[in-house]
């Protein structure tokens, strides 16, 4: 074999090499940009853009930023969106972790895998047709309250209170979160647990001397997981919350809905992201800083 | 590690299992479809008005399809035009207050005002409702209207108290009011309420700040915002005892299904909804959608929209009621549709109790959309 | 660890209440399909199955079930195929911008679908194809292709590595090597991945309802059912779909079960 084949052997070798990864990786760049980030730039330019007779025009101006931001209504939606998808996240994972804990460490294997698996189930069924079913639960004369009476109690209003907001969020949210959490717990390396119980730990303190810990990463990132699906539901806050009064996402639908202010919804929509984003980027640093000591 | 295997294994095999129940899934039902291929007509309206109910016996007549978008509110209409390419609706549901700007946009056609029933009219100035006419051009046809005033729960407010809409503040009912979620018809019964008659809709900016204060001021009783559909739920489960912006064309159905759940048009006046047929501008298929018009005011068409599952509307034509008593006069009496009744709906509007529902005339509909979210979030 | 038996109890029984919440909505629904009043209520109306016939007879079911279909099987093969190339990518190669390209990939599900929504609208009523079956289409495969690359990318994350290098010393190029040795290796994650991104587009009804325009989803119906016309329809639909997956879903149990047994 002379040097020159050889040399325009590897160099094709190479080019070959070049399309192989290319075909892997282009796709996805072009895919993302095109239909990803185009649209979300585009949002950010469109809230610059101004509405006249109902049809929106390219511009740039400020108006809409000074509108939406000035608004007291635009930040009593900010604070109790916040609040809500806070307070939603707590309980759901405050919920969910003794249920967590159970399958991964004191349920058999069998258990544990029927039990996932039936966390899976919620997945196959419309949101939609569970959060209509919770507001024939939780109505006045409902399904919760019909029981109460028996008991001479009641009745309670839960719809459209905060109170069914949050479960409107948790049946978005609990199956998930349970998920995670269980994987982050059987994770987990048993034998330092049972160490720090041989050792005469008490249960409590373990949990939160060395299993919450351990399970940091994947905790935080159940966490992160329900405050962004709270935070982005328009379902629960309208149906069962009554949306009373509205959070960001039911601001946007309101918006977009009356009087086609798109630009005004993108930038309740930028508000929105940008918070996203900084609560996600806190948790995953949170999740991934190096434990010191 | 062993037991996420698994875990990983059954998940698999049953999204497996899934797709091959999508593909036996996909065999059975389309075969029957695949021969027919009716005409569609895209169809732009409120909820209901394209269900088998109202247009099945006229799709199978003229082997066409409706294929339809439903809006809930004038503006969200308006948006939904400007944002479609233009021909997208063929035939377009339209509040009357709204024809106006449908037509100063250009979105609707002209009609031929000899095809349709104008003799046939229950009432004079229907014929010439205000902006359907312009420029002696005909833009849209009135099919159907209904009033709105003080719907409520009968268990918890009386006849006599929903004859004013001070019941709304009866402290029995804090927590228990709703709205429906559009300003029209919300801001409107407030302004009718600060006493200004017939002007409702014409408010100098002081007059407009009185209406804001009185609708705040109602803020403390009111337990939630509501689509249709939660409108709906809330009157028929108790969760909502008396409910503003809406009128018969909810509670009626709930009435019927025997729900102790009425409207009324109180002492300040109630308001009218109108509902008319445009055609949209640059539809192909303006022959179809004129014949769907015309069927739609003849009496069976008007029976239909009568006893619509959705919402009831009041008959315009002379046959329409007349047919009306004669297949369902529960319902005709129900509702007054006959000649001499006290609440017969047309007398109300001769009687000037009710008054057509407008658009702001001093403010623009954004303004009050603005003040209609601040309200909630109030 | 110490087994305390009043403990794991009650452990258990908590473990039944949060069960319990769970189902409560998906038992409800299946209830009152069956219920004959229209608007659901306690005490229950009687048993009839007239909304299943409804929906059984309605047309625009039947079409935004054919549309369903449409979407979520073009979704799956579209976000499994970009996820099992950038899977593959991630785990062959490593280059400088790496981070901001799984960044890229991994985004969107974390932002709020309702964002999404109106973002993919505008774009693609500035693009001109608006309210098509492809705009779902597309914007599904956004929102799952990161969920697609993560279940080939843990399977992938279990091989062996010398398994493709073995390969091409025997001769093989990338191209056959990959498809004798990644493809099949990864068979298992990409039908399951296929799976799942269809189920997630056939269950999504915010973008839907936002980009479809004419083009109505199962869950659009749904949606427009529950903001329209209450009524249980909506359980029907429902619960059908319910019925239909949980049927498949335990066939799949028994399937693989009895192959279990057959492999021991």
């Amino acid at each position: 074999m002379s040097e020159a084949t050889s040399t325009t052997a590897a160099s094709s070798a190479a080019r070959q090499s070049s399309v192989f990864k290319l075909t892997f990786r282009l796709p996805i760049i072009i895919w993302q940009s095109l239909f990803f980030i185009g649209p979300l730039c585009f949002m950010v330019a469109m809230s610059f853009f101004i509405v006249r007779n109902y049809r929106m025009q390219e511009d740039f101006v400020m108006k809409n930023w000074l509108k939406m931001l000035g608004r007291d209504y635009f930040w009593d939606s900010y604070v109790l969106t916040w609040g809500l998808a806070g307070i939603g996240t707590v309980v759901t994972m405050l919920v969910a972790f003794p249920a967590a804990y159970t399958l991964a460490f004191k349920a058999s294997e069998a258990v544990r895998r029927w039990a996932i698996f039936m966390l899976i189930i919620p997945f196959f069924t419309s949101y939609l047709v569970r959060i209509f079913s919770w507001y024939v639960i939780l109505a006045e004369s409902g399904v919760i309250n019909a029981g109460l009476s028996y008991l001479g109690l009641g009745p309670f209003v839960m719809l459209n209170t905060k109170f069914g907001t949050v479960v409107g969020y948790m049946t978005l949210t609990l199956p998930l979160v349970i998920i995670l959490q269980t994987f982050a717990l059987a994770n987990i390396d048993r034998s330092l647990v049972e160490a720090a119980f041989n050792l005469g730990c008490r249960p409590f303190r373990t949990i939160y001397r060395v299993i919450l810990p351990m399970a940091r990463t994947g905790l935080i990132i159940a966490a992160v997981f329900c405050f962004i699906l709270s935070f982005g539901d328009f379902v629960s806050p309208y149906y069962l919350g009554g949306s009373k009064p509205p959070t960001l996402p039911i601001l946007i639908v309101d918006t977009v809905k009356s009087g086609q202010q798109w630009p005004r919804a993108a930038v309740v929509a930028v508000v929105m992201m940008v918070t996203l984003f900084v609560v996600a980027f806190a948790g995953i640093m949170a999740a991934y800083r190096r434990r010191v000591g | 590690m062993k037991s996420t295997a698994n875990l990983f294994g059954s998940k698999l095999s049953r999204r497996k299992a899934l797709a091959y129940g999508a593909a036996t899934a996909l065999s059975t039902p389309f075969i029957s479809r695949a021969w027919a291929a009716p005409t569609e007509i895209n169809m732009l309206a409120w909820y209901g008005h394209g269900e088998p109910d109202i247009v099945a016996e006229f799709e199978a007549a003229n082997n066409v399809k409706f294929k339809p978008k439903y809006y809930a509110g004038g503006d969200n209409m308006l948006g939904l035009i400007a944002q479609s390419p233009p021909g997208t609706y063929d035939v377009i549901l339209s509040d009357g207050e709204f024809v106006q700007q449908l037509n100063a946009a250009g979105y609707i056609e002209e009609l031929n005002a000899a095809d349709y029933p104008f003799d046939d009219m229950l009432y004079e100035d229907f014929t010439k409702f205000p902006g359907h006419w312009k420029d002696g051009k005909l833009y849209s046809m009135m099919v159907r209207f209904g009033h709105l005033g003080v719907s409520y729960n009968k268990n918890a407010i009386t006849a006599e108290e929903a004859m004013s809409y001070s019941c709304f503040w009866k402290p029995e009912v804090k927590g228990k009011v709703g709205h429906f979620d559009w300003h029209l018809p919300s801001l409107g019964m407030m302004s009718l309420y600060n006493g200004n008659g017939a002007g409702l809709w014409d408010l100098s900016d002081g007059k407009w700040d009185a209406v804001q204060e009185t609708t705040l001021s109602l803020r403390p009783q009111v337990g939630g915002y509501f689509d249709y559909g939660g409108t709906f739920n809330s009157l028929k489960n108790g969760e909502m005892q008396a409910m503003c912006g809406i009128g018969d064309w909810i509670t009626g159905v709930l009435e019927k299904d025997g729900a102790p759940v009425g409207s009324v048009v109180p002492k300040e006046g109630g308001i009218q909804w109108t509902e008319s047929y445009c055609i949209g501008k640059g539809t192909d298929k303006a022959d179809i959608v004129k014949k769907f018009i015309q069927y739609m005011l003849s009496a069976d068409g008007q029976v239909k929209s009568a006893q619509m599952a959705a919402y009831p509307g009041f008959a315009i034509t002379k046959s329409g009621r007349a047919k009306l008593i004669d297949v369902d006069r529960a319902e005709a009496e129900r509702t007054g549709q006959i000649d001499g009744m006290a609440n017969d709906p047309i007398t109300l509007v001769k009687e000037g109790r009710i008054h057509y529902r407008n658009i702001p005339v001093q403010q623009t509909l954004e303004d009050w959309n603005d003040f209609w979210s601040e309200y909630k979030n109030a | 660890m110490s087994d305390n038996r009043p403990l794991r109890w009650f452990l258990y029984g908590y473990l039944a209440l949060v069960f319990t919440f769970i189902f409560a909505p998906i038992l409800f629904s299946v209830i009152f399909s069956f219920n004959s009043d229209r608007f659901p209520t306690i005490p229950l109306g009687s048993f009839t199955l007239k909304w299943y016939q409804t929906v059984w007879n309605d047309p625009d079911v039947w079409e935004a079930a054919r549309t369903s279909l449409t979407v979520s099987l073009s979704t799956a093969t579209i976000a499994t195929l970009l996820g099992f190339a950038t899977a593959y990518t991630d785990y062959r190669y490593s280059f400088r911008l790496k981070p901001v390209y799984l960044g890229l990939v991994l985004l969107p599900p974390t932002i709020p679908l309702i964002i999404m929504a109106l973002a993919m609208l505008a774009w693609f009523a500035k693009l001109g194809i608006s309210g098509q079956v492809m705009s779902i289409i597309i914007a599904h495969s956004v929102l799952t292709a990161p969920f697609a690359m993560a279940i080939i990318r843990l399977r992938l994350s279990q091989m062996d590595p010398s398994l493709e290098s073995a390969a091409w010393n025997l001769g093989a190029s990338q191209w056959s090597a990959l498809r004798r040795v990644i493809v099949p290796f990864c068979l298992p994650a990409i039908i399951s991945s296929f799976c799942l991104t269809a189920a997630v587009s056939f269950d999504e009804f915010a973008i839907s309802w936002f980009v479809s325009g004419l083009n109505k989803t199962i869950p659009v119906i749904i949606l427009e059912i529950v903001t329209g016309n209450i009524d249980p329809q909506v359980n029907a639909i429902g619960s059908f779909v319910f019925l239909v997956s949980m049927t498949l879903v335990i066939i799949a149990q028994v399937v693989l079960m009895t192959r279990r047994k057959k492999e021991v």
